[in-house]
């Protein structure tokens, strides 16, 4: 008898959402105002009861289904439920005559029609209870919860999706082997191998997440063991960045690496070398240029990809070598380094990027870019450092990519540094001198078959020879690099790779080469965040 | 004084919708399925352009930053949602800085909303491949949540641009209706085979086995996205000998080699499958998939 009276309300209901329609389709801007609100009233109408009509029709279908339940043998199949709610759809809709051979609805593959309009949809009716033919069909979901609104239709996502951020541990090691027995001089990162035999230069704890609806977060902590296996720590990022600011604008502001190139802002696990390219470790430095500051970006309003950022930061310490860094015990460059600090704008470090791309075709992309940083440094109370980078990447990625193989990636780097070397701490060095540097690398990565990439780099990287400064990382070299990778999937990594320094003669130092081989291995534990392009 | 402000008030929603009118509203989807009922649902009232192309992984596309500037402009983004885009949509997102296309505003349609996910798994590990914790997210495949999914579009438009919201409702109702009754045609092409089982590639056609009563549990892959190995081919080809299995589907991003290499082993015949409508000749409307996929699964079944 009820389901009776349920059949004749969804009856009416469907009558009276019929005869609204035919109002409902003029509704074109040229009406006079008044129409267009009288047919915007009708329009909710008729929005607001389709929606009594559907929880009705859903009710009639649960009901149908539980009667079902009970008549039949438990457990209900999923082929069982449906046809109750074939045979449901036709008994809830009379007026269509000839019933069709093949169901048009399933319930239970839809958990809710209008999930798109919250505000109208709140109000209606309670989500259904029970559901024999969802329950039995995905068994381990969790049922919807009675009395919840049609607002959150999705009970699975909602309760799968409860984490505040992603948290991911990454851990990599290297096995070296070399013929240089001071590795360290050699590989110029502070990630890179140190010494002969196993390194662990890079475990890093990643967490990113939405801090509210305005700011992002991400902070990535990095540890590293050194020669006596004692751990270093080190807070490589932390920062906050706008999420929707309009005119293509964004904000950032903490502890985060600057946007100067390709890989320096990067960190090692994405990396597709064992170890940083020259250019990067001696003129950006070993960690890489970062620092504490905030960053303002733009998406200029053009039809191809082009923004321009800016970041302003301390520039201080090891982590901006060029620039306001003390040195080792002190000592940069040979010079007894002072402690500026900040007493004027222009002892802040100024990273500027203009990076623009294009699609040359609908498989092959080109980014490039131009950087710079320009602050001051602490080999005097004036001395000041200027680097400029240029950076080209061309990508082709197969149509019928599968894992986001195969692939090629050409991508190369080139910097400029103007260095000028006051005579450090009460004029204690003989000289003053501006050094010119630059160097560069251009690498060609190939990903032939899936979980399975070859690259070769070539590096070159020449500094001014002095004849005062005999500094150890003042020598004009190259490198030749080849390796091969295999991702048994994106949470691991497998890499051999070979390098072939060569040390250039200079002032002070000799001519030398070495032979490396590198092997490392990767794990990633956790919610990753996605890379960029 | 009222009648004033009447007035103005009127004259401007005029204008706005006048402006609203001439501009076609613009519409990104993530993957082609998504585009194409876009385009069932807004016809020349919106323009569409999708991110994956129809041919290649959807898990793994790259995040282009022309992907940027054309999330930058869309008034209506249409994801699949359910961490389907997991790998390269939210730095996309987070570089497009458009608050339009947020989640929970209109101009935000996550197909998977109001879809009900199979497989969801009980324990979430990586060593059982990649494994989606919500659930599978290839749902499009089954026509009947294709049509939830184009109504979300389709709300979603009215909301965008109401001024046309009659035009959306009245194509949504007609894909509905070409649905149905396409419905009948496939399930009666389908009906010979109910219960019987297809091999495929990848564990993408839960969906589509659901709605046509075919069981497509056995997969090339030993685990999700993990390739082949010998000896789970071997077992697989033990297996399709055992039920009489005549079908193996793949995709075109699949290695179709090592499929036809098991066919070659058994009876069964290679037939190349898509998601996506456009990456098989003559399919590059959602209907005109599902029927290619239909006549070519019914055919090499027989």
């Amino acid at each position: 008898m009820r389901k009776f009276a349920f059949v004749t309300l969804t009856c009416c209901a469907v009558a009276t959402v019929r005869s609204a329609e035919p109002a409902a389709d003029t509704g074109s801007p040229k009406t006079s105002a008044a129409t267009a609100a009288e047919v915007e009233a009708l329009r909710q109408q008729v929005q607001s009861l389709t929606e009594v009509v559907q929880s009705l029709q859903q009710q009639v279908k649960d009901q149908q289904a539980a009667i079902e339940k009970n008549n039949s043998a438990p457990p209900a199949l999923p082929q069982n439920a449906e046809t109750a709610s074939a045979e449901n759809s036709n008994a809830s809709q009379p007026e269509t005559s000839p019933p069709p051979l093949f169901p048009t609805t399933d319930s239970s593959v839809v958990a809710s029609t209008a999930a798109q309009n919250p505000k109208s949809t709140a109000a209606t009716g309670s989500f259904p209870t029970t559901d024999s033919s969802v329950t039995a069909a995905s068994a381990s979901g969790p049922a919807p919860e009675a009395g919840s609104p049609l607002t959150q239709p999705i009970p699975i996502i909602a309760s799968g999706n409860k984490n505040y951020m992603n948290i991911s541990f990454d851990g990599l090691f290297t096995l070296a082997a070399s013929s240089a027995s001071d590795l360290n001089n050699i590989e110029v990162g502070d990630h890179d191998p140190q010494q002969r035999g196993f390194n662990a230069r890079n475990a890093e704890i990643a967490l990113d997440g939405a801090i509210d609806p305005y700011f992002e977060g991400f902070a990535n902590i990095v540890l590293k063991l050194d020669d006596n296996n004692e751990t270093e720590i080190e807070l490589e990022e932390a920062f906050m960045q706008t999420s929707n600011l309009p005119f293509g604008l964004q904000l950032k502001g903490g502890q985060f690496f600057d946007a100067f190139g390709r890989i320096n802002p990067t960190h090692p696990h994405t990396w597709e070398f064992v170890d940083s390219p020259l250019v990067n470790g001696r003129l950006l430095g070993p960690d890489g240029l970062r620092g504490v500051g905030a960053q303002i970006s733009w998406t200029a309003p053009v039809p191809w990809y082009s923004q321009l950022l800016f970041a302003v930061q301390n520039g201080q310490g090891g982590s901006a070598y060029s620039f306001r860094n003390r040195g080792d015990d002190g000592v940069f460059y040979d010079r007894v380094t002072i402690d500026r600090g900040i007493s004027a704008p222009n002892d802040f470090l100024f990273v500027p990027r203009w990076e623009n791309s294009f699609n040359l075709s609908d498989t092959q992309t080109v980014l490039i870019g131009a950087s710079g940083a320009f602050g001051a440094n602490d080999t005097g109370p004036d001395s000041k450092t200027q680097i400029y980078g240029g950076d080209f990447l061309y990508k082709w990625k197969s149509p019928r990519a599968e894992g986001g193989f195969p692939f090629v990636k050409w991508q190369t780097e080139a910097m400029y540094r103007r260095f000028e070397a006051e005579r450090g701490l009460d004029d204690s060095f003989p000289v003053s001198e501006v050094f010119h540097d630059w160097g560069m690398y251009s690498q060609l990565i190939w990903g032939f078959k899936k979980g399975w990439v070859v690259g070769v780099r070539g590096d070159y990287l020449h500094m001014e020879d002095s004849q005062f400064t005999d500094d150890i990382a003042r020598q004009t070299r190259s490198r030749i690099s080849a390796n091969l990778t295999w991702y048994p999937t994106e949470f691991s990594k497998l890499r051999l790779q070979y390098n072939h320094d060569s040390l250039e003669e200079n002032e002070f130092l000799t001519a030398r080469d070495v032979d490396s081989v590198f092997f490392q291995f990767e794990f990633i534990l956790g919610a990753h965040g996605a890379h960029k392009f | 004084m009222k009648k004033l402000i009447q007035v103005l008030l009127s004259a401007a929603f005029l204008a706005i919708s006048a402006t609203a009118a001439n501009a076609k509203l613009k519409v990104v989807a993530t993957l082609p399925d998504l585009a194409s009922l876009a385009r069932e649902i807004g016809g020349d009232k919106v323009e569409v352009s999708a991110m994956a192309k129809p041919t290649e992984d959807p898990h793994f596309v790259d995040a282009r930053p022309s992907f940027v500037v054309q999330l930058r402009d869309a008034d209506v983004l249409i994801d699949g949602g359910a961490e389907l885009e997991l790998g390269w949509l939210p730095p996309l997102l987070q570089n497009a800085r458009n608050p339009k296309i947020e989640v929970g505003k209109p101009g935000r349609v996550q197909a998977s909303q109001g879809v009900r996910l199979m497989n969801v798994p009980a324990n979430v590990t990586r060593a059982a491949g990649d494994v989606h914790a919500l659930g599978n997210p290839h749902f499009m495949t089954d026509p009947i949540i294709a049509k939830v999914v184009a109504q979300h579009i389709a709300q979603s438009f009215a909301a965008a641009d109401p001024p046309n919201a009659a035009f959306y409702d009245a194509n949504y109702k007609k894909f509905e209706a070409t649905i149905n009754a396409k419905l009948q045609e496939w399930g009666a092409a389908m009906l010979p085979f109910k219960g019987q089982s297809v091999v495929a590639y990848h564990d993408s056609w839960v969906y589509f086995a659901h709605r046509f009563g075919l069981n497509i549990d056995t997969f090339l892959e030993p685990k999700p996205g993990i390739p082949p190995s010998p000896s789970h081919l071997a077992e697989v080809i033990e297996k399709m000998k055992a039920q009489k299995i005549k079908a193996i589907i793949v995709e075109p991003f699949h290695d179709r080699k090592i499929a036809e290499k098991v066919a070659s082993s058994t009876d069964a015949k290679v037939v190349d499958f898509a998601q996506y409508p456009g990456a098989l000749p003559n399919s590059d409307s959602y209907v005109k998939l599902i029927d290619l996929l239909v006549s070519r699964l019914s055919a090499a079944m027989k």
